[in-house]
């Protein structure tokens, strides 16, 4: 839920160094404010309208990227408006609670609401939700991992318990409301690549969510490579479903037409709204996030992609990072690549991005949900009723 | 250990690794004599470890001492960070390491982030520091002081660029020093080096987002040990009001304020280690608890305080 008003990223830049943690609230207009969750909370509801499986909300704090602070308000306006879809709140950030017991209360509330639609998103959160929170950004991944077991063991072990953990350390643990779905909702991680998130995923059962939409579609295609070894490591069987990835999707009648359509908009959110979570400038990401060698590497393949050689052709510009911009046909042919290729069940398609305005945002989900899911998931399915999931 | 007329230690470091209660320090050791410890800071990650020619400050030092440069917790070299929790398993860890090195009772030279644990050390064990030279020492919470966010102004940027570290660190940024240590092409090594460190200092700077320590501040005139404070006079992260709240606030403490120098006063200006060997060589500082008033032959620009005015 981006604030679409900041301007294109050169000027944008010109003027400030990221969009996160310093840039100004006074920017932010509450009246312009109002009217975009009634637009955003319209387009989530209208994924239901047009068929699709389900919709995504997430956290982020004090930027102009993401405008849900909260994304369990979201999902509890979104259990009353809409009745068939999943809800994936994708994530909250359980480093940033305390005591984290306080999302497995929530997330208990939202499932019980909707009548057994969560999908239990849990995240480290993003580096400049540290900075924004002043939590310790050198304990966020034990943290994360107690918080998470803490979580699961609120909804699936008979309270009342004590928990005695690092980090945590509750005498009383007995959440009400308890989860409808059993033994827990689904529980999906987001992650950038890192290895033993991957790892963590497959061993327990949880959803592997590749966020890779900054990067070329090989970087994902690793993630995906590693998660498949890592489930057969675990001796677990595949379930595509637990295998996502996160993209920007945009169609037009034309792939020329998608191109013009979408890329300034597109351009506004990976130039402006990530502006502080990727580079050419200020990068929160705090020490002890990462280990020193991943952080070092992620700078490098930042600028690689600042400094590299960006192709003059406005398509290949533009697939560069977003393969799923482009006509009826383009977009069936690639997206089908990926589901078949990478045995993929679960696509976060990305429908409004940047500032991409509702009247484009509209057509083109239209168009995503009845032309192109229809047929994917139909070939997709076709091909693997051949040769199956898990080969 | 060789000099050259003008006093410069040409001898090369020495790299030491040792098991600390079932943790490894790396030190890095010059010269000969008294030994004397040397807590880096923020900045001068360079002077931990094994660098092959010695940072000037601390070749200084040890014309007159056998210096002993350990990398903190966390720093590059060093384990134990995920042991501390707060600036008491600090202090333990540093008296691990005394022992480890079998110094009961040491000189102590910090800097900075160490100038911050080497206090909190000579609160809890008074024992273990015969005297200690603060440089620039972050640890004191003073009210109404602001100082600018250290972490948000060292975050890393998409393309090259440490100018803004560089700005809060040094006088003068484009000077030598500003540039040699945080240059805006940085080798791998070097990031790992500085990025890695950044780390050991969030354990328990991040809480805590200028390295400030409210409990310090009330404890201050506890300390017994004598003290020289020697400060930047553009250091933005510890203000001169701030150094002189230290030197106000402890007993035996005297203090020297450092032209052309901001937070990184061993880089910036090496030569104000004289300062501190003249505070170590003085006969008049003794390794008593208690008041010290004594003058420092050859040092200008110090101020003094009588040692009354703490707790």
């Amino acid at each position: 839920m981006p604030w679409p008003y900041l301007g294109p990223p050169r000027e944008f830049l010109a003027r400030h160094e990221a969009a996160w943690v310093t840039l100004p609230n006074s920017l932010y207009d509450p009246a312009r404010g109002a009217e975009l969750y009634e637009r955003y909370l319209g387009e989530l509801v209208m994924a239901e309208e047009l068929g699709l499986d389900g919709v995504v909300v997430n956290e982020h704090h004090q930027n102009a990227y993401g405008l849900m602070p909260s994304p369990n308000l979201m999902a509890a306006a979104l259990t009353r408006e809409t009745s068939r879809v999943r809800i994936c709140v994708l994530g909250n950030a359980l480093p940033l609670y305390q005591p984290p017991t306080r999302v497995a209360e929530e997330m208990a509330m939202l499932d019980v609401m909707s009548g057994g639609r969560l999908i239990a998103g849990l995240v480290v959160g993003g580096g400049p939700e540290y900075y924004s929170t002043n939590v310790n950004p050198t304990e966020a991944r034990p943290r994360f991992r107690e918080a998470l077991e803490l979580v699961v063991q609120a909804w699936t072990r008979p309270g009342p318990f004590a928990f005695d953990g690092e980090y945590y350390r509750l005498p009383y643990v007995n959440p009400w409301p308890r989860p409808l779905q059993q033994p827990h909702p689904p529980v999906w991680i987001p992650g950038l690549g890192s290895p033993s998130t991957i790892a963590y995923c497959a061993e327990k059962g949880f959803g592997y969510m590749g966020v890779a939409y900054y990067a070329p579609p090989e970087t994902f295609a690793r993630q995906a490579a590693a998660y498949h070894e890592a489930v057969a490591a675990a001796g677990r069987a595949y379930d595509p479903e637990l295998l996502g990835w996160l993209t920007t999707v945009y169609v037009a009648d034309t792939d020329e037409q998608a191109v013009e359509e979408a890329a300034t908009h597109l351009a506004y959110f990976q130039g402006t709204l990530a502006a502080g979570f990727v580079g050419p400038g200020k990068v929160w990401m705090p020490p002890g996030y990462l280990e020193a060698p991943a952080l070092v590497q992620f700078l490098s393949e930042l600028r690689a992609l600042v400094e590299g050689p960006r192709p003059t052709d406005a398509k290949q510009a533009v697939w560069r990072r977003s393969p799923l911009i482009g006509s009826v046909d383009t977009v069936r042919r690639r997206l089908l690549e990926f589901v078949t290729g990478l045995r993929l069940g679960t696509v976060l398609a990305l429908l409004q991005f940047g500032s991409l305005p509702a009247d484009l945002t509209a057509r083109s989900m239209h168009l995503y949900a009845t032309e192109v899911v229809p047929y994917v998931r139909r070939e997709a399915e076709r091909h693997f009723a051949a040769q199956g999931w898990a080969t | 250990m060789t000099s050259d007329v003008t006093g410069t230690a040409v001898e090369q470091s020495r790299a030491m690794t040792v098991e600390v209660a079932g943790r490894t320090v790396t030190s890095c050791r010059l010269g000969g004599g008294e030994p004397l410890l040397y807590l880096h800071g923020l900045c001068d990650v360079h002077s931990a470890g094994t660098p092959s020619e010695p940072p000037l400050f601390l070749a200084r030092l040890a014309e007159q001492h056998h210096v002993i440069a350990p990398a903190l917790p966390g720093y590059p070299g060093s384990s134990g960070l995920e042991e501390i929790e707060d600036v008491e398993d600090c202090a333990w860890q540093l008296v691990d390491l005394l022992d480890a090195l079998d110094l009961t009772r040491v000189d102590i030279v910090a800097h900075s982030l160490g100038g911050w644990f080497a206090a909190e050390l000579a609160l809890r064990h008074p024992a273990r520091v015969r005297r200690l030279a603060l440089v620039a020492p972050l640890g004191l919470h003073v009210r109404g002081v602001e100082v600018p966010a250290f972490f948000g102004a060292v975050a890393p940027r998409g393309v090259g660029g440490m100018g803004e570290a560089r700005r809060l660190l040094f006088a003068d940024p484009d000077g030598d020093a500003a540039t040699r240590a945080l240059p805006d092409e940085m080798s791998r090594d070097a990031q790992l080096r500085w990025f890695g460190g950044l780390a050991g200092a969030a354990r328990l700077g991040w809480r805590a987002p200028h390295f400030q320590s409210r409990q310090l501040a009330r404890r201050l005139g506890r300390i017994t040990t004598p003290v020289l404070v020697v400060g930047g006079h553009g250091d933005l992260l510890v203000p001169p009001v701030v150094a002189r709240a230290w030197s106000d606030g402890l007993d035996a403490a005297r203090r020297v304020e450092i032209a052309g120098a901001g937070h990184c006063i061993p880089l910036e200006q090496p030569d104000s280690a004289r300062h501190v060997l003249a505070f170590l060589s003085d006969p008049g500082v003794t390794d008593a608890s208690g008041n010290v008033d004594v003058d420092l032959p050859g040092v200008t620009d110090v101020s003094r305080t009588t040692g009354t005015t703490g707790s």
